[in-house]
């Protein structure tokens, strides 16, 4: 087993990764840029180097400087995360140069199932079924613009190197094309270097559905099941769960096989993910595969019991996956929520800013994955995930309860965030009933806001008096009820309990 | 301690006179001149638990960057305006004067462009300090109350986030 591992990563995934390799006795080294001083991934850390400033391209993005670091602290092992560089194959090469192990797949495969078209091309040898669409980068905008019209409108552009919905455009009709086209190709250059993209049909109202898939070095690929990311806005996935309201085990088992049977082709090794698109007779189409362990992995952690970052370090370090395919089946139904600090009454524009206070939910089946504290301030130079809020339970009617209940518990004072829009997702009949699609969300947010439950009785007076309170308190002149002035610590006290501790075994 | 707070939620803007008074470690209550069979705590640097009649609140407050204070209950969003009686006196246009050093923090993240005062400089309240541009719009930071620039803490073309400093009036 490595010694000490590499955490090429920030934010709430930097520290879940740290948390397993604590638990696995794995010394952790984290990253940071100058604004993430004093981040979670940083304070955690057996060891922490910065990087380089804030912009992601001169920190986080920096391969040389992360091989620097890993040199310098002795690390025998890097994990990437996800986002950043954790599809870019010159990750793992470079790694392989420097002598430290990838947790992740290999550069070759990456490269053979990651990029969209690559992972398209190698679905059909495969056998996996796709959406119809070019498989190969067009450079040309006008013979683009010829390919749409033969295929029938909508399209859909899509960077070759993108992800989180970067890059990508719907094109409704012909007289569209030409500006969906430059913006594509612009914003895919920003965000991922790369202007390149392609063009396929584009299906209305499907679901997006994806299996989790695990492959060892020793030939052995399995399926975890599948995770439901319908909930979309914009591309990007807003509520997860497991298992899918419409997979029966027979459409998994097919789903599984397929995910596992592309696994094997592109010689696949460590976590992967296999999305698909569900149209409404349950026909599965491919869509493209993430090399690296995704954002909602915690809902297949949920319903199979397994940890998956602690597997992929076990599967990078050469051991053997300990189950088959046959015996995973998913246990109860787990949901997560992607609590973003955005504005949602200006278009959930990046709301980052100084966190004054906050209350978190606990209680049963309830799991806060996060790199937040009170009193942090959210950068504004990165993606602004606060935390993903997880419920599981024994139905998925137990986990929506669960998870509003403990919505309700979450509070966040300082920034804006888009808890609002979850209380209003988990009331709607329509995702009670497990009817939705990828343009679901949107569909749902250009509809009228329904009135909000009024607050019960006597609310406006608890109101009242709470900013009372708070304020003379604040202003410190008569603080009735308020708290008292706190004494000096006794320095004898604090340090007979200093020597107490040390005894402590 | 009596206290004039304009109170605004989804349901309107209102105004009421609430009084608090210290009986032991609760405090009694009394709301536009009637006593309520309520107390509060505060529980938590920003949280207050309130119990009206036996029906238990707990409410989360903060103070937004114009002085104006921001409660959650449960799902439900008000915010408030406190008119301290002591203040009273330098009032203008409904608004209270603050007292004391105040920091003005930036209400979003943004762009530094401009600055409309300098260290050492007298200003009154409602006087513009700096301008924030965010999202293309322009916003003018002004002076929460009369007084000197202590320091600004920012320069022009300088990136700050929201609930950064960005100047001391004294």
């Amino acid at each position: 087993m490595f010694k000490k591992i590499l955490i090429a990563n920030r934010g709430e995934i930097a520290v879940r990764i740290l948390r397993a390799c604590r638990e696995l006795g794995i010394q952790t080294v984290s990253v940071y840029s100058e604004v993430d001083r004093t981040s979670l991934h940083v304070r955690l850390a057996d060891e922490a180097y910065l990087i380089g400033p804030a912009p992601s391209r001169e920190s986080y993005l920096r391969i040389d400087k992360l091989m620097d670091v890993a040199k310098k602290s002795g690390c025998d092992a890097l994990h990437p995360g996800y986002g950043f560089l954790a599809e870019n194959a010159a990750l793992p090469r470079a790694c392989t140069v420097a002598g430290i192990t990838f947790i992740g797949p290999s550069a070759e495969a990456m490269e053979a199932m990651g990029s969209k078209t690559a992972g398209k091309q190698l679905a059909r040898r495969a056998e996996v079924p796709t959406v119809p669409g070019t498989s190969d980068p067009i450079e040309n905008p006008e013979e683009a613009q010829a390919l749409a019209q033969s295929m029938g409108y909508p399209v859909l552009l899509k960077a070759i190197a993108g992800g989180g919905g970067k890059g990508m455009r719907v094109v409704p009709n012909d007289a569209a094309f030409a500006s969906a086209w430059r913006d594509a190709a612009s914003e895919a250059l920003n965000a991922f270097g790369d202007p390149r993209v392609f063009l396929e049909k584009y299906l209305v109202g499907p679901r997006h559905i994806e299996i989790q898939i695990l492959a060892d070095a020793h030939g052995r690929c399995v399926s975890l099941g599948e995770r439901e990311c319908s909930v979309q806005r914009r591309h990007q996935k807003v509520v997860e769960e497991a298992p899918s309201p419409v997979v029966t085990p027979e459409l998994r088992r097919k789903m599984g096989d397929a995910a596992v049977r592309l696994g094997r082709a592109g010689g696949y090794t460590n976590a992967g993910t296999v999305e698909f698109l569900v149209d409404a007779d349950l026909n599965f189409y491919f869509l493209e595969v993430n090399t690296r362990l995704q954002v909602e992995h915690p809902v297949t952690e949920q319903v199979t019991g397994l940890d998956l970052v602690k597997l992929q370090i076990a599967i990078a370090a050469g051991h053997r996956l300990p189950f088959a395919w046959e015996t995973i089946t998913p246990r109860g139904h787990a949901m997560e929520v992607r609590l973003y600090a955005e504005d949602p009454d200006n278009n959930f524009f990046p709301s980052p800013g100084k966190i004054i206070s906050r209350h978190v939910p606990t209680g049963p089946g309830i799991r806060l994955d996060e790199g937040v504290y009170e009193g942090w301030t959210v950068p504004m130079d990165y993606d602004p995930l606060l935390s993903k809020l997880i419920a599981w339970g024994n139905s998925r009617e137990e986990t929506i309860a669960r998870l509003r209940r403990a919505l309700d518990e979450y509070t966040i004072l300082g920034i804006r965030t888009n808890v609002g829009l979850f209380r209003r997702i988990l009331a709607e009949p329509e995702f009670l009933r497990g009817e939705i699609h990828t343009k679901w969300l949107d569909e749902m947010l250009s509809r009228p806001h329904p009135p909000a439950a009024s607050p019960r009785p006597g609310t406006e007076e608890a109101v009242l008096i709470a900013a009372a309170l708070w304020h003379s308190a604040q202003s410190n002149v008569s603080t009735p009820g308020g708290a008292e002035p706190q004494a000096a610590p006794s320095r004898w006290k604090m340090e007979g309990r200093r020597q107490q501790m040390d005894h402590m075994p | 301690m009596k206290l004039e707070i304009q109170i605004t939620g989804a349901s309107g803007k209102r105004k009421h006179i609430v009084e608090l008074e210290r009986k032991g470690d609760l405090c009694g209550v009394s709301l536009d001149g009637q006593a309520l069979d309520a107390d509060a705590v505060q529980i938590a640097p920003n949280a207050v638990s309130v119990m009206i009649g036996g029906q238990s609140f707990e409410i989360h407050v903060s103070r937004s960057a114009d002085g104006t204070l921001t409660l959650q209950c449960g799902p439900h969003e008000f915010s408030a305006e406190i008119i301290d009686p002591r203040a009273w006196g330098g009032r203008k246009h409904g608004a209270v004067e603050v007292e004391g050093r105040q920091e003005i923090l930036a209400p979003m993240p943004g762009k530094v462009i401009r600055l409309l005062t300098a260290e050492g400089d007298a200003v009154e309240a409602g006087q513009g300090l700096l301008v924030v541009e965010a999202m293309k719009m322009q916003n003018e930071i002004r002076s929460p109350k009369s007084g000197k620039v202590e320091r600004l803490l920012v320069k022009e073309g300088q990136n700050v986030n929201a609930g950064e400093v960005l100047a001391w009036v004294e």
